[in-house]
């Protein structure tokens, strides 16, 4: 009923002010012609019903009928053509109605004066503000019309009534039509940043999927696994990889915390702790090995920072396991290969130093001086040669993990005693003298491994000797902190070029390739050296003034054996 | 009559070496390559003065056998000198050989050390 009502009524345009006029225009049409028929009605009834005759209803039943059709003319105009002209049409019916409907009389100075408010205003309304004030000039002269037709003099007061009435619906529909339109402005406004604003808000949408699928896709297909964890190490992205790496399910991992993850049975307890160790730290390692599932896995890890107001803030870690077994594996075989050759390799050595030596000592009857000379050429060269394998075996077991540090008391005093044992005679050979001391300050006893500790002195007091021309090797044993005790060698030789000395600890490496041959060996000795002051803890550092000498000064922690005893009761 | 030096050791050239040197200093020199003979001759026959004993042995480790010379009264005069290329198992034993050596030993300075160990008072 109500949809009927509104099809009815229904306007079709695009001016909104338009539209609003000729709904409002049907409504009255619409009432009139129904107050119309009403009327209609009620007369045709009381004629039927003899309580009046046709005479005294004639006029009405005659003006109902052309109300009726007037307004269906006008509505059909108003809802086909024009609302302007049907509107027009309408007040100009309305004032002729109110003009001659009633006594001359009385449109002029009585009751129906007031009836011509009615057009001034719905003109106002339906047409345009201006408009009452042309609707108050005609209701004004049709007035004063009919006043001087039946001799009477207007009725100025009621006619400037109609101007009063006609500034008012000016007024007030011009202020309406304003307010309306303001009204219609901001709506139109909202709906133009509605409509940017939800396009501008999919086109990120639409970008940013377009990124994240990409990033996925990247992190999906490298063979490479992947966390990624925020401030607190709680998981928040892990790729394919990461999961068929370490074996576990996208539910036991995805917002899991790390320290969660890593109880998993698979994790060796070393790996667990360098692991936990990699979460403590803010500067990490740059990568370590772990066993997982009898896998090797290096990890590296990475600090995640955002800049804001110029200040870095940690928002998390990207940390990337690779899988190293095969590379262990290799690397495994490389060094019992190594190892077994060098073995291999020594044992004849051995024996060939021990008959050249039998020679030399004239063992089986007296020889020449250059016979001897010769045999002791045989056994320089083999000691060399022996003194090479050394090293690469050495150097093998540490890449191999089965080199390691056995920490127990350390006697200092012991430590020079076998060193001079070993090394007085090779420094006596080259006119060097070799002397030692021990600071007062430091204990008897220091914790170490002993037999690295002589590895370490014998390597560097060998090493002096081989670049020391003239002059001595000193070795000094001290305590530079409280908690540290050190080893310090120095030497009158050659001295080390300063560009080179931060490569002389790498593995194959010696100054000059001439000085290779002039020395005898392959620079593998200061490479172990570091390689066992880091196991124990240490560190190493070199100083060196080119013909002046070189200082080898090792520091290591200084933990005093009884401390230790306690610690472990 | 010469005191006996046992030397057991598996490298025949190393044995060779050794032998001479205490030959040198006036030893009776026995060799045995094996850890399992080596185990068997120390059951019984006489005791020697002095052992040159290798850790790294075939069948039976010097570990083993210097074990079982601790252990045997007869050999509570016996001096041991442990042979071995690895510095780490010679300190792991120090405490338990009169000597230890580690390989390359040098002929002089077997010959010079047992010298000094062989009793003054004979011959």
């Amino acid at each position: 009923m109500k949809m009927l009502f509104e099809r009815f009524m229904a306007i079709s345009t695009a001016d909104p002010d338009d539209t609003r006029r000729r709904r409002i225009l049907n409504i009255l049409l619409v009432s009139i012609g129904i107050l119309s028929l009403l009327a209609l009605a009620a007369s045709l009834a009381a004629i039927f019903l003899e309580v009046q005759r046709w005479e005294n209803v004639k006029l009405l039943i005659i003006g109902s009928i052309v109300t009726v059709l007037g307004m269906l003319i006008i509505y059909l105009i108003n809802i086909f053509w024009s609302g302007r002209v049907a509107a027009t049409i309408f007040l100009v019916f309305l004032t002729l109605v109110f003009a001659f409907g009633d006594t001359p009389e009385q449109v002029s100075d009585g009751r129906s004066l007031f009836a011509f408010a009615i057009p001034i205003i719905m003109a106002s309304i339906l047409l345009a503000p201006w408009l009452s004030f042309v609707f108050g000039t005609m209701s004004g002269v049709i007035v004063s019309v009919i006043a001087v037709s039946i001799d009477r003099v207007p009725n100025i007061p009621a006619i400037a009534g109609f101007f009063v009435i006609a500034l008012v619906s000016w007024l007030s529909a011009g202020n309406l039509e304003q307010a309306l339109k303001e009204l219609r402005d901001i709506n139109l406004n909202l709906d133009k940043v509605v409509v940017e604003r939800t396009q501008a808000l999919a086109e990120s949408l639409a970008r940013e999927r377009i990124e994240a699928g990409r990033n996925q896709a990247i992190l999906n297909s490298i063979a490479d696994g992947v966390i990624v964890f925020d401030r607190n190490w709680n998981a928040i992205l892990a790729n394919p990889a990461v999961r068929s790496m370490l074996e576990i399910s996208r539910d036991q991992v995805a917002g899991k915390n790390f320290r969660e993850l890593i109880q998993q049975p698979g994790l060796s307890p070393h790996g667990r702790d360098l692991l936990y160790a990699m979460m403590e730290h803010e500067t990490q390692p740059p990568s370590f090995r772990i066993e997982w599932n009898g896998k090797t896995l290096s990890v590296s890890a990475a600090q995640v920072y955002d800049m804001r107001n110029d200040v870095n803030v940690n928002i998390g870690t990207v940390a990337v396991f690779r899988d190293f077994t095969r590379e262990a594996e290799l690397e495994k075989l490389k060094s019992t290969f190594v190892a077994i050759v060098s073995h291999e390799l020594r044992t004849p050595l051995n024996a060939i130093l021990g008959y050249s030596e039998m020679f030399k000592e004239t063992v089986y009857g007296p020889m020449n001086e250059k016979q001897v000379n010769m045999a002791d050429r045989i056994m320089k060269n083999t000691k060399r040669l022996l003194g090479l394998i050394n090293d690469l075996l050495d150097q093998a077991q540490m890449e191999a993990g089965k080199l390691t540090i056995q920490m127990g008391p350390v006697k200092p005093a012991e430590l020079l005693e076998t060193l001079h044992g070993l090394m007085d005679k090779t420094a006596a050979d080259k006119n060097l003298t070799l002397t030692s001391e021990i600071d007062p300050n430091l204990p008897d006893t220091v914790n170490g491994d002993a037999a690295r500790l002589q590895q370490i002195l014998v390597n560097l007091v060998n090493n002096a000797v081989k670049f020391t021309e003239q002059g001595s090797i000193r070795v000094r044993l001290w305590r530079p902190k409280e908690n540290k005790w050190g080893i310090v060698i120095s030497d009158t030789g050659d001295g080390i070029p300063p560009s080179e000395i931060p490569y002389i600890f790498e593995t194959f490496r010696q100054v000059d390739a001439a000085a290779t041959r002039l020395h005898g060996g392959f620079g593998l000795g200061l490479s172990i050296v570091k390689q066992l002051v880091h196991m124990m803890n240490g560190e190493i550092e070199v100083e060196s003034v080119l013909g002046e000498g070189s200082t080898f000064m090792i520091t290591l922690p200084l933990v005093i054996p009884e401390k230790v005893a306690v610690r472990r009761s | 009559m010469s005191e006996l030096a046992l030397i057991i050791e598996d490298d025949e050239d190393l044995a060779n070496i050794f032998a001479e040197a205490l030959r040198g200093v006036g030893f009776e020199v026995e060799h045995v390559a094996d850890g399992k003979i080596a185990q068997e001759r120390l059951k019984s026959g006489s005791a020697p003065f002095l052992v040159l004993l290798d850790m790294h042995l075939p069948h039976v480790s010097g570990g083993q056998l210097l074990t079982q010379i601790k252990q045997d009264e007869r050999f509570a005069n016996t001096m041991v000198i442990i042979t071995t290329a690895d510095a780490r198992m010679g300190e792991a034993y120090v405490n338990q050989a009169d000597f230890v050596l580690i390989k390359p030993i040098s002929f002089v300075q077997l010959r010079d050390l047992t010298s000094r160990l062989k009793p003054k008072d004979q011959s």
